[in-house]
């Protein structure tokens, strides 16, 4: 039988999508990059996914497992078609309260699964800007970070356990609610892995009690490096608030623009700050952090009055991406990390890079763990503008890189800076990758081209070093 | 590099590398050789599963010291030799923490790692994998690698760092790691108190250990949020935090449960056991004189979803129970993986569930 019809024997006429139209859908996420998807297919249940599998082996077709490709480094693309896998319709969620977690269907909304536990008092803490529509199987994949994962890590953190289907179809249930499971610990390093070791298709997550209290400071700055200083003094002070997070001047007043959510737009940036915990920690914790504000030269110290008005501030900054989306055509954003005490000066040097292209750079990013969103407004249609992003953001990454930084601090690697990898790992640890990788996908049908550049196993001399292909960029 | 000649019941070498180099050298001859080798930290877990007689033992005290530490960051570079005790006193100097075993002995930093060994404040800052930023290592066939990064907050590339936890070397001898560190806050205490259902007075505390019959509550955080937890509580309280130890006997035991479940499991330990348990984490170490009832408490763990782990026993002591219990699902990845990190599988053979 062919592809399709196997596919359809599984999973029935409706469930596998052909018409152009939805394959061009299927074939992007929002990075800037596309692929070209040969299918989609929609199973409900893990036993299905076994068999998509099953069937993609057969026909020597790679799997793409995808969320709701909200992810910004091209990682649910299919690079050479396949079938992209949507693990949209699995969305049971099962609520321990007594041991605090939950079993989550990979197609959960993140969003969803805290407002399941909010009446118990418990809440899923990685918290991504995009957590209205990204799923729990695409952070688990991501090992996605949010605002508030400074105080409480990220996705990783947080999944106790996974139900996955690696490759020949087989399920394993890894982890559980209890610690240290006797072995390797493989459900740990599917975290983070990007679909390319096999599919999530539920996750055990831990579910932590709503603080008692929690104070919301916004600060704002003539400097950008006033606020930058006032992140690294309050770490150095041994405080770890909620959150961290700073905005500048463009991206407060995009922002301010599209919401109208009270932000000051005549300074340079603003710092976001939050702490949590007992009412007196809080308490002197947010006089602590307004105090380093106001040495570091803030303006002024706002505290959020009520929940309506800290969530106001919190919509304010979470609606960052979408508000450049509403001024400038494209964006382009990279998200890399330096050692928290070097911030000022990269961000000076960012800023320097931009000027140098004559680039509109807005910087929002989580201050307190040193990760960097410059985010770069251009019109694609301009194949010049496309070309001096690309170089400009290389430059970045780079600055960050010689800066003791990483990568990538929560966006993944995907497609988008696989090639990178080369910048910050020897041929050895990318031949170490390589192998963990064929341990679980020997075939290499989940996900190819994603998170490793071609030739990564050393002893692939042979091979020719394959670099991504100029038309995959929008 | 030193070198002995071993005593006891059979020759072995031992190796004191003191350079990466040295070490990988000494690992690549040990896989073209196919030698058993045996890596020593500060060789107070030495009873995990059940290895074959060494021919090459490995002392760790040639990689130690802390190579990188900016307070300012929240993060320390530490070779794997490093004893616990050392690092965290250093690190106390500017009130911080790597959140590593309170009461270690004589224990290392990589063997605290490598035998996914946690702090007693789990229950609130987690286990020993949420501190692995970046880590080196040499692989049975003598490769360097790194993985992860010094930064707080990396997703490039797979998580090596923390796969290393618990792994006892089977993916490669750890030469150094980097931790997240963490603040240790102005004020400390511990409260005494009478009964576990009055620890719920405190949202988030930082542990609640019981032992042997008395529990007790550990908090930090500025000092009006502790004296105010103090009061809550109403126990006797003692200024700072003062730590059990962990159990002591011939059998040592590492029992691994839901954490709903905890009381459940101390109340199922044989009464002649000492024990100590971290509640809110599920884990109980314990400790006996002999194994009986190890089996029924297994059997009611693994029906939970947990495990007994045998962390230590006299030789032949074991009366045929697994160090381990029922293999862990995924084994034949497991063996694929450790395959391709030591292809002769020379690094601390047969220490890992289904004598991986
Ligand atoms: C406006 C905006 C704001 C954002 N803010 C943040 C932020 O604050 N923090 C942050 O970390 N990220 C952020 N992101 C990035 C993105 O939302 C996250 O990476 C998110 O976790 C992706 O989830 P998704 O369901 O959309 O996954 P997708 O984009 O569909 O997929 C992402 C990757 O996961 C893999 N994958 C998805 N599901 C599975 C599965 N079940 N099994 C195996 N692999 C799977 C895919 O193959 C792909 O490699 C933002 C994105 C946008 C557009």
């Amino acid at each position: 039988m062919s592809l399709v019809q196997d596919l359809r024997a599984v999973l029935g006429d409706d469930r596998v999508l052909e018409e152009p139209v939805e394959l061009y859908l299927y074939s992007r996420d929002a990075s800037l990059m596309h692929g070209q998807a040969t299918y989609v297919a929609f199973p409900h249940t893990t036993a299905e996914v076994a068999a998509v599998v099953r069937v993609a082996e057969a026909h020597a077709v790679p799997i793409i497992p995808r969320g709701a490709g909200t992810g910004l480094a091209a990682g649910a693309i299919p690079v050479d078609g396949g079938i992209v896998l949507s693990t949209t319709s699995m969305n049971q969620i099962e609520l321990d309260v007594d041991n605090r977690t939950a079993w989550v269907g990979a197609g959960v909304i993140n969003l969803d699964l805290s407002k399941e536990a909010e009446p118990y008092g418990l809440s899923f803490a990685p918290d991504p800007s995009s957590q209205s529509a990204c799923t729990i199987g695409g952070n688990v994949a991501n090992n996605s970070g949010g605002a508030h994962c400074l105080a409480e890590g990220a996705t990783t953190s947080h999944v106790l356990g996974l139900e996955v289907v690696l490759a020949g179809g087989e399920v394993l249930v890894l982890g559980g609610q209890a610690p240290d499971t006797p072995g390797l610990d493989l459900k740990g390093l599917i975290v983070g892995s990007e679909g390319t070791l096999g599919v999530v298709t539920r996750a055990l997550v831990r579910l932590l009690p709503i603080e008692a209290d929690v104070r919301t400071l916004l600060l704002d700055f003539e400097d950008l490096s006033g606020a930058t200083r006032t992140v690294s003094d309050v770490i150095a002070a041994g405080v770890v608030p909620a959150a961290l997070e700073i905005m500048d001047q463009k991206m407060t007043t995009a922002v301010e623009n599209w919401l109208r959510a009270g932000l000051p737009c005549d300074c340079a940036a603003i710092l976001l700050a939050e702490v949590v915990g007992e009412p007196e920690a809080v308490e002197a914790e947010a006089a602590l952090v307004s105090s380093i504000g106001l040495e570091n030269g803030a303006r002024n110290v706002q505290v959020a009055r009520d929940e309506e008005e800290r969530a106001i501030l919190w919509k304010g900054r979470k609606s960052a991406f979408g508000a450049v989306a509403q001024v400038s055509p494209n964006y382009y954003l990279h998200d890399t990390v330096v050692p928290r005490s070097r911030l000022v000066e990269t961000m000076e040097e960012v800023q320097a890079i931009a000027d140098r292209y004559g680039l509109d750079v807005y910087n929002v990013f989580h201050a307190g763990d040193g990760n960097l969103h410059p985010l770069m407004a251009f019109d694609a249609s301009d194949p010049v503008m496309l070309d001096k992003v690309h170089r400009a953001g290389e430059e970045m990454v780079a600055a960050c890189l010689a800066r003791g930084g990483a990568l990538s601090g929560e966006h993944g690697i995907g497609l988008e800076k696989r090639d990178m990898m080369r910048d910050d790992f020897t041929e050895l640890d990318l031949d170490a990758q390589a192998r963990l990788k064929e341990a679980f996908d020997p075939a290499g049908l989940f996900n190819p081209a994603k998170v490793l550049p071609e030739g990564s196993r050393c002893f692939d001399f042979g091979g020719v070093r394959r670099e991504i292909p100029d038309g995959a960029w929008l | 590099m030193t070198e002995a000649a071993g005593g006891g019941r059979r020759a072995y070498r031992e190796v004191t590398p003191d350079s990466v180099e040295t070490l990988a050298l000494v690992l690549r001859e040990a896989t073209e050789s196919r030698s058993v080798v045996q890596v020593v930290g500060g060789g107070t877990r030495q009873g995990y599963g059940s290895p074959p007689a060494p021919d090459i033992v490995l002392d760790m005290a040639g990689l130690s010291g802390i190579e990188e530490w900016d307070p300012d960051d929240l993060t320390v570079t530490v070779g794997a030799g490093t004893p616990v005790a050392d690092l965290e006193a250093e690190l106390a100097g500017r009130s911080q923490t790597a959140v590593l075993p309170e009461v270690p002995g004589a224990s290392t930093v990589g063997g605290v790692v490598a035998a996914g060994m946690s702090s007693l404040r789990r229950g609130r800052l987690l286990g020993t994998r949420e501190r692995m930023l970046e880590v080196r290592l040499v692989t049975g066939d003598g490769r360097v690698v790194r993985g992860g990064g010094r930064v707080v907050k990396n997703v490039s590339g797979y998580d090596l760092p923390r796969l290393v936890v618990g792994a006892f070397g089977s993916l490669g001898v750890i030469t150094s790691v980097c931790l997240k560190l963490w603040p240790r806050p102005p004020a400390a205490a511990t409260v005494s108190i009478g009964d576990l259902e009055s620890a719920g007075r405190v949202r988030r505390p930082l542990a609640v250990l019981e032992h042997d019959g008395s529990t007790e509550v550990f908090l930090w955080g500025t000092p009006e949020e502790v004296f105010s937890s103090t009061a809550r509580l109403e126990g006797e309280s003692r200024e700072g935090h003062h730590w059990p130890a962990d159990p002591a006997g011939p059998y040592r035991w590492s029992l691994r449960i839901p954490p709903a479940s905890t009381t459940a499991g101390v109340s199922r330990l044989p009464p002649v056991w000492s024990y100590l348990a971290i509640h809110g984490a599920g884990e109980i170490r314990a400790a006996s004189d002999v194994p009986d009832g190890a089996e029924d408490l297994r059997g009611w763990a693994e029906g939970v979803g947990g495990s007994l782990v045998v962390v230590e026993a006299p030789k032949d002591g074991i009366n045929g129970l697994d160090p381990w219990g029922k293999p862990p699902p995924g084994l034949e990845i497991q063996r694929r993986l450790i395959a391709q990190f030591d292809p002769a599988r020379v690094i601390n053979p047969g220490r890992l569930p289904g004598g991986l």
